[in-house]
């Protein structure tokens, strides 16, 4: 499932911070199957995925992770929104824990967004408008959709959106 | 395509669950008010296919050449504020 956010609609909830896990939480997600049951935007037919490091050819450190499809046909980079210079808040809905089989205060929920890279680095952008989140628990994934929030925020860019 | 006609306060039903209610004209816009279950996806077109067509940008743009590397450069810590500082 997707999820919406019409204003008018159901209210959106403030971030949790106790239901919303950090870095190391997606760490530990390495290497494990995660299943989409609604498949990503544009993609709704690839449910199965498998998350890892992206690992720079010279051996050095990465911030960002990998989502590939597996049946290798889909890879998008990511990055935890923890690791952006503001904070990012992620609305918690009811949709959401259902799709992904959270009890609500008990599932750690990982939030990840897609990059996109550009032919210059300093227009490389990130999705805030649809953000993924993995259950660690159920290994179920969804990507949301945020109506407010921008689709394209450069990610070098060290002003904060208006979220 | 099936065209119907719906005065204010008047509703279409989509298969047994799914109820579309014209709840306001005004000028050009209408207001439409949608009962859906929560597992069905409900969204403006335009952001639809806005995020469809990101969706894709991101997959083609990581797969044509892992540029990523490139980026890394840019902010070889852990925090992409890091480069700016």
């Amino acid at each position: 499932m997707l999820l919406n956010n019409f204003p008018g609609t159901a209210p959106r909830k403030a971030m949790n911070d106790e239901v919303i896990s950090g870095v190391a939480e997606a760490a530990s997600l390495m290497g494990k199957e995660i299943y989409f049951p609604e498949g990503l935007l544009g993609f709704p037919d690839e449910h199965r995925f498998i998350l890892s490091r992206f690992h720079p050819r010279d051996g050095s450190q990465s911030p960002f992770f990998v989502l590939d499809s597996v049946n290798g046909a889909l890879s998008f980079p990511l990055i935890h929104p923890d690791l952006l210079s503001w904070k990012f808040p992620l609305p918690v809905l009811p949709e959401l824990l259902d799709c992904l089989q959270a009890v609500n205060g008990a599932d750690q929920l990982v939030p990840l967004l897609i990059v996109t890279m550009r032919d210059s680095v300093d227009d490389i952008t990130v999705n805030l408008q649809g953000p993924l989140v993995l259950n660690p628990i159920s290994l179920r994934g969804a990507q949301m959709v945020i109506e407010n929030f921008p689709l394209c925020q450069p990610l070098l860019s060290s002003s904060a959106p208006d979220l | 395509m099936l065209i119907l006609s719906r005065r204010v306060g008047e509703c279409i039903t989509i298969g047994n669950d799914i109820v579309i209610k014209v709840v306001e004209i005004s000028g050009n816009q209408i207001r439409l008010g949608i009962d859906a279950p929560r597992e069905v996806r409900v969204l403006r077109e335009e952001i639809n296919n806005a995020m469809k067509e990101e969706n894709r940008a991101a997959a083609a743009a990581f797969g044509d050449n892992r540029r990523i590397e490139d980026a890394l450069k840019q902010f070889p810590g852990d925090s992409p504020k890091k480069s700016h500082e």
